[in-house]
């Protein structure tokens, strides 16, 4: 709904929503920035913004105290192998109810979701103990397999959202040429469906990335990802805030640029298509 | 148009998805509710005998538990109450037009994608710590004393650590729906003299409404759950000030080893999560038939 207005007004908005959009940003700049200061300089008063000995050694500080590089390589493979297992089993799913919906389509879409609303908590006991008798805690191979799970629903959502756009008519007309069902779906549907997979994957990556309530409760020295490596620092020895700093950078940045390429995609996949 | 061979088909690639789901759901829920009707705990190993209702009766008449739902309800309502309010606001000024906007956007939605152990730590140590903090270098400055946020008033510093995270969901999901406006209905409503306060409240206000429960009941999911946030600030202290349902249990189950309590205590999670879920599907399922 914008309209024209005048160069003033456009001014005077200018500034406000600089100086809100840094000030929201503001925490995120901070961490940057306290990453390169020396542990000294990172509580100085008063605190010192730019103008400071720049300084890398908090990032090899990181990595010393406790292998920074092992947990990273962790939610690389957590976050990433989630997601693609996710899309196997979802993708085949989803083209299902897109394009050959039945009469339970709809119930099994709502049904998927509502596994999205038991509250984590409340399985939390039985999954622990199951973990256990299997040899599960602290492993990546665990992780994967309890966030598949808790994202799968979304991911199946939010590929029939993407799939339902893609006309119907286009299959129909490859069927009547007479393709199999298989080349339908490797020479007429994937061509269509890459963008809609391609968010799905982007947006699952970040949820998993950042996902903190099973990363910390099943995880330990091991297979503990960024999330549950960072809260290490909530007890930490001495002087930590450039250490943490440093680490914090390191977690969030892939995540942070991913997401703002993203960041279209984001809407309707959170909404699970009810807002676009 | 579909055949039966391709219905068969469908059926066949659907079915990996719900039965994996359904396990998901099924094998862990039975077990809790086992679980909730035994005197199970891991410290006090030999049998663990079936009595009733027994954990049920010991959670809720916890003390602890009238604090930790009061905690809960107080935070996602603070929390929604900051991000629904500030997201209007937001999303208000970031359709207007300016120089720069598709970067203000990306200022404004980039503390979403922090992860919520990196955010509640910073906030913790860099911003609201009495000694080191921003916050309170900020107070000295104006000869003030420094305010112990995480003491003094822990649950407060939590809604607003988690506000900061949720604010740009809700910006981001009220600017796509305010873009969806019509800029005709507006011109028409302004040429019969409207202001902006009419304009929000008769037009502007309507629109967003679908968008607004959008926000509300999804953030309201993800919000009964909040536990990182917790875990590292506060440990749900002082005391029990700052835990919420999920901490509770989290605390009976993992740190006191109380199988059967915890169970419980994750059976009344499930059905207050429920009572918010049915409202849920409800707005989603309306919008499946659009």
């Amino acid at each position: 709904m914008a309209r024209a207005v005048t160069t003033r007004r456009k001014a005077v908005n200018t500034a406000i929503a600089w100086t809100i959009g840094l000030l929201i940003f503001f925490p995120i700049l901070w961490t940057f920035l306290t990453s390169f200061k020396t542990e000294a300089e990172a509580i100085s008063s008063p605190p010192a913004f730019l103008f400071f000995d720049w300084t890398l050694e908090n990032y090899g500080a990181v990595q010393e105290r406790s292998n920074y590089f092992r947990h990273f390589m962790n939610s690389v493979v957590i976050s990433i192998g989630s997601t693609v297992i996710g899309l196997i089993i979802a993708v085949p799913a989803a083209w299902a109810m897109a394009f050959v919906p039945g009469r339970q389509t709809r119930n099994v879409l709502m049904w998927m979701l509502s596994t999205k609303m038991l509250p984590p908590v409340g399985v939390l006991v039985p999954i622990y103990l199951i973990f256990r008798d299997f040899g599960l805690l602290d492993t990546r191979t665990g992780l994967v397999i309890v966030l598949t799970l808790i994202n799968l629903p979304i991911i199946v959502w939010m590929l029939y959202t993407y799939f339902r756009e893609i006309p119907g008519e286009i299959l129909e007309a490859a069927r009547m040429d007479g393709a199999s069902l298989r080349n339908e779906i490797i020479h007429v549907l994937t061509p269509m469906a890459v963008p809609g997979i391609a968010s799905t994957l982007l947006l699952n990556v970040i949820l998993a990335w950042n996902e903190a309530f099973w990363t910390l409760n099943l995880t330990a020295a091991n297979a503990a990802p960024l999330t549950a490596f960072i809260a290490s620092y909530s007890s930490p020895e001495g002087l930590f805030y450039a250490k943490l700093s440093a680490a914090s950078t390191m977690a969030i940045a892939p995540i942070l640029i991913i997401g703002w390429f993203s960041q279209k995609q984001l809407v309707r996949g959170l909404t699970f298509g009810a807002v676009k | 148009m579909a055949t039966q061979h391709s219905r068969a088909a469908a059926r066949l690639m659907i079915s990996p998805a719900v039965v994996v789901l359904l396990l998901w759901m099924i094998v862990p829920l039975a077990l809790t509710l086992y679980f909730s009707t035994l005197r199970y705990n891991l410290l006090m190993p030999g049998a663990n005998p079936f009595v009733g209702l027994e954990n049920y009766r010991y959670f809720f008449t916890d003390p602890a538990f009238t604090t930790a739902l009061v905690n809960t309800l107080l935070l996602v309502g603070g929390v929604l109450v900051i991000t629904v309010g500030g997201g209007i606001a937001l999303a208000l000024l970031l359709d207007q037009e300016m120089f720069g906007q598709g970067i203000v956007r990306l200022l404004v939605i980039a503390p979403f994608f922090v992860m919520p152990t990196v955010s509640a730590l910073v906030w913790k140590n860099m911003f609201m710590d009495p000694v080191n903090g921003l916050f309170g270098y900020i107070a000295r400055a104006f000869g003030a004393q420094p305010f112990e946020w995480l003491t003094a008033a822990p649950l407060f510093s939590i809604i607003l650590i988690v506000s900061w995270q949720w604010l740009p969901f809700a910006t981001l999901i009220l600017l796509t729906a305010i873009q969806s406006l019509s800029s005709e209905q507006l011109e028409a409503a302004e040429m019969d003299g409207a202001g902006f306060g009419s304009k929000f409240l008769w037009i502007i206000l309507p629109h967003l409404a679908r968008a607004i429960t959008v926000v509300i009941l999804i953030q309201t999911i993800f919000l009964l759950s909040i536990f990182a946030e917790i875990l590292v600030t506060t440990g749900g202290g002082p005391g029990v000030a700052s835990t919420n349902l999920t901490y509770l249990v989290y605390i009976q189950s993992l740190l006191q080893f109380d199988v059967g309590l915890g169970s419980a205590g994750g059976v009344v999670a499930i059905v207050l999560a429920n009572i918010v879920a049915i409202f849920l599907m409800r707005m989603i399922g309306k919008n499946l038939d659009a």
